[in-house]
């Protein structure tokens, strides 16, 4: 798998709900991007990602719901003079704000196969050669990343043995100190084992050049095609507009966005061999 | 021609007061060499002179002269003596790039820009000459330590280099990983390699090396290998008590991590004076038993349960512990918090760190940072004491004074569980010994102790 292919599907999904406030076409894409991934990688290791793509959508919406007083259907109301959550709850606050969730939501999930999909070294090889030291920084970076989550769960429970305990956030510094010496420590360490290994000698070749193989093509042409028909539908009036307030109504719908939108599928025929 | 050459070699750390190699005269011949020596002696930092981390990497200030492989080092960076000198670290988790093995290897190659074709044959060669070709595009996370370690052998190899420099790389393995890693440094040896490795485990080296250097306090001495006697195998300090009652037990415990089970219905339990072991292989499950009991992880079936009182409890990585300014600061923590009363000094002159009581803890070498974690977790009188590889990086003095603490531990009630690959350590303390693996426990035969 190219992550130049990859990179491609997923910047097309980012600009169709970027570039559309018509909630239909946001769901369509958030639905392709859901299917995709779990062709992919499966529902089960998604676990983690679909559950913080579910926290960030709900405040998301709850954050405009009880900010946005706007609307004529209102649900309910809290009295003015409650500072910050004081005035009418609308329907429409509530569906814009479900319109944004759902476009955070779609443009996580666009951009998740980069980090569930690919490994470190795919994203690597698909950089510019210019880059490639960049890159391999960044590599050996991520490779960091879950050593620091296991050093806090033994930080913690080592100093809880001594007898820490939680009691404001001055009494984090024993979790948060050893944590990030200890991390500051291994980033120390790699960089050392890079340095022994010829790191910034000089140009840099790669083992396995990122080639696109007919199934990245198929990938690039299925998202390249998407991305033009939505753009053509955005121009010509098609992907109609729509906007909550001041009285919700339907969003309207055209098969031609809609198609477009359904081209983003064909991970499906191409990321099977992955799970 | 000798391999390296170091001519009065002189090095200061940057903002130590004092050097951490003293006027070091020494040459390398040709085969093994094996450094040895205490903790905090010298001994990593003597290895990375030979590839211009030291000091090229670390700063500092350096006089005297080092060639190596006929390379003026402190000339010459460390980058570009990455073709000629190669270098295995101690953790064999925080000396890779990337996350599939072939690309692991291919790394230093892509460094020193090789052309695609001649990567993919020293790729075949470095893998087949440690004899790993079997973990081609497997995924680094999934590796024992023991193969860790050989991808790192396999790695630095691949750049052809004339010498190989590894340091302390079994000092966090299993015996089974261990034994991997000596045989391909052994194997590389026999093919008329040059390597130079620091070790605790002498035994199986120093009769296949050509050189021996002991490294303490700065110094450095050459001598000849056949005059290395194995040290005194510690003695068992007698039992002043008999077993108290029971002090913990695990009836029917089953923990995991994702789903997967890697304690299954456990039983075990242990006695007020009694010293348990656990053995078994990296990833075998001693360390969940060891947080099953001290509380840091829950059973999801069984039950688990210890008298009251303190639970001391030191982990695996002992940094996890460290970070108070000194040495004396972390036990003076422990002392407060237990309010136990009593001094530091009592417990770091006891484990051998008074003369780095003042010292920053992180600054110290791997050995004395384990002795300064024990420092911090055993002041006082903790009921239960759990130890999970306390021996790591430890030179033989250190290991003496840990079993001495240990022992006045059991004879003052503690219960003790201790997990460690260090059979010298388990036969001069062990009561029992437990193997643990694939989520059974299994009771060793007595023998198994002496082993």
């Amino acid at each position: 798998m190219n992550a130049r292919a990859v990179a491609a599907w997923s910047a097309t999904c980012i600009f169709i709900v970027l570039s559309t406030t018509n909630p239909a076409y946001k769901a369509a894409v958030l639905a392709a991007a859901l299917i995709a991934l779990a062709a992919g990688v499966g529902l089960r290791r998604l676990r983690g990602v679909l559950i913080g793509v579910l926290l960030i959508a709900a405040f998301a919406v709850a954050l405009n719901f009880v900010s946005a007083h706007l609307g004529t259907t209102v649900l309910f109301s809290i009295p003015n003079q409650v500072p910050a959550l004081g005035g009418p709850y609308t329907l429409e606050a509530l569906a814009f704000g479900a319109t944004g969730g759902l476009t955070v939501a779609a443009a996580i999930l666009a951009a998740a196969p980069f980090s569930t999909l690919l490994a470190s070294h795919e994203v690597m090889d698909a950089l510019p050669a210019a880059l490639s030291r960049t890159g391999a920084a960044i590599a050996a970076s991520l490779n960091l990343v879950p050593s620091v989550a296991a050093s806090f769960v033994q930080v913690t429970e080592a100093q809880r043995l001594r007898g820490w305990r939680p009691r404001g956030p001055r009494s984090w510094s024993e979790i948060v100190v050893p944590v990030v010496l200890t991390s500051v420590e291994g980033s120390i360490q790699l960089a050392e084992s890079m340095e022994a290994r010829g790191f910034g000698s000089g140009p840099r070749t790669a083992v396995k050049p990122a080639k696109l193989q007919p199934s990245d093509w198929l990938l690039i042409g299925a998202s390249a095609a998407a991305l033009g028909l939505f753009a053509i539908s955005q121009a010509s009036g098609w992907a109609a507009p729509w906007y909550a307030y001041p009285t919700l109504t339907l969003p309207s719908m055209d098969a031609r966005p809609l198609i477009a939108c359904l081209l983003l599928l064909a991970p499906v025929l191409v990321w099977r061999s992955r799970r | 021609m000798a391999v390296a050459t170091l001519s009065r070699l002189t090095y200061t750390y940057p903002g130590a007061t004092q050097p951490a190699l003293r006027e070091v005269c020494l040459e390398l011949e040709d085969g093994l060499t094996v450094v040895a020596g205490p903790s905090g002696g010298g001994k990593s930092t003597l290895l990375r002179v030979f590839n211009g981390l030291v000091p090229h990497f670390h700063g500092g200030r350096i006089s005297g002269s080092a060639s190596v492989v006929g390379r003026d080092v402190i000339a010459t960076p460390t980058r570009h003596l990455a073709r000629s000198v190669g270098f295995v670290f101690q953790d064999p988790e925080l000396q890779t790039v990337y996350n599939v093995v072939d690309r692991e290897v291919a790394f230093g190659l892509e460094n020193i820009g090789l052309p695609q074709r001649e990567m993919a044959e020293r790729i075949d060669e470095a893998l087949d000459a440690v004899g790993v070709e079997h973990l081609r595009g497997r995924t680094v996370r999934t590796l024992s330590g023991g193969e860790r370690q050989r991808l790192a052998l396999t790695s630095a190899l691949a750049m052809r280099p004339r010498l190989v420099v590894l340091d302390e790389p079994t000092s966090q393995l299993d015996e089974e990983g261990a034994a991997m890693v000596l045989t391909s440094v052994l194997a590389l040896i026999a093919r008329g390699g040059h390597a130079v490795i620091s070790e605790h485990r002498l035994d199986r080296l120093v009769k296949q090396a050509h050189g021996l250097v002991m490294v303490g306090g700065g110094r450095v001495e050459s001598i000849d290998p056949k005059a290395w006697r194995r040290p005194q195998a510690p003695s068992r300090p007698p039992r002043r008590f008999a077993l108290g009652a029971e002090a913990w037990s695990l009836r029917g415990a089953s923990a995991g991590f994702d789903g997967s089970l890697v304690l299954d219905g456990v039983d075990l339990a242990g006695c007020a004076g009694e010293v348990v072991a656990l053995s078994g292989p990296n990833g075998g499950g001693k360390t969940t038993l060891l947080r099953l009991l001290a509380g840091g992880l829950a059973p999801v079936a069984g039950t688990v349960e210890r008298r009251p009182g303190r639970i001391a409890y030191l982990p695996q990585n002992p940094t996890a512990l460290l970070h108070r300014p000194t040495v004396r600061d972390e036990v003076s923590l422990t002392l407060e918090r237990t309010e136990e009363g009593g001094l530091p000094e009592a417990i770091l002159d006891e484990l051998g760190l008074a003369s780095v009581a003042l010292r920053n803890p992180r600054d110290l070498s791997s050995g004395e940072r384990q002795r300064a974690a024990l420092a911090a977790v055993l002041p006082g009188m903790p009921r239960v004491v759990l130890l999970d590889e306390p021996t790591r990086g430890m030179d033989v003095g250190a290991r003496d004074a840990l079993i001495s603490l240990v022992a006045r531990l059991r004879d003052q009630g503690a219960a003790i569980v201790l997990a460690t690959h260090d059979v010298e350590l388990r036969a001069a303390l062990a009561d029992r010994v437990v193997h643990v693996g694939q989520g059974k426990v299994v009771e060793a035969a007595p023998e198994a102790m002496r082993a």
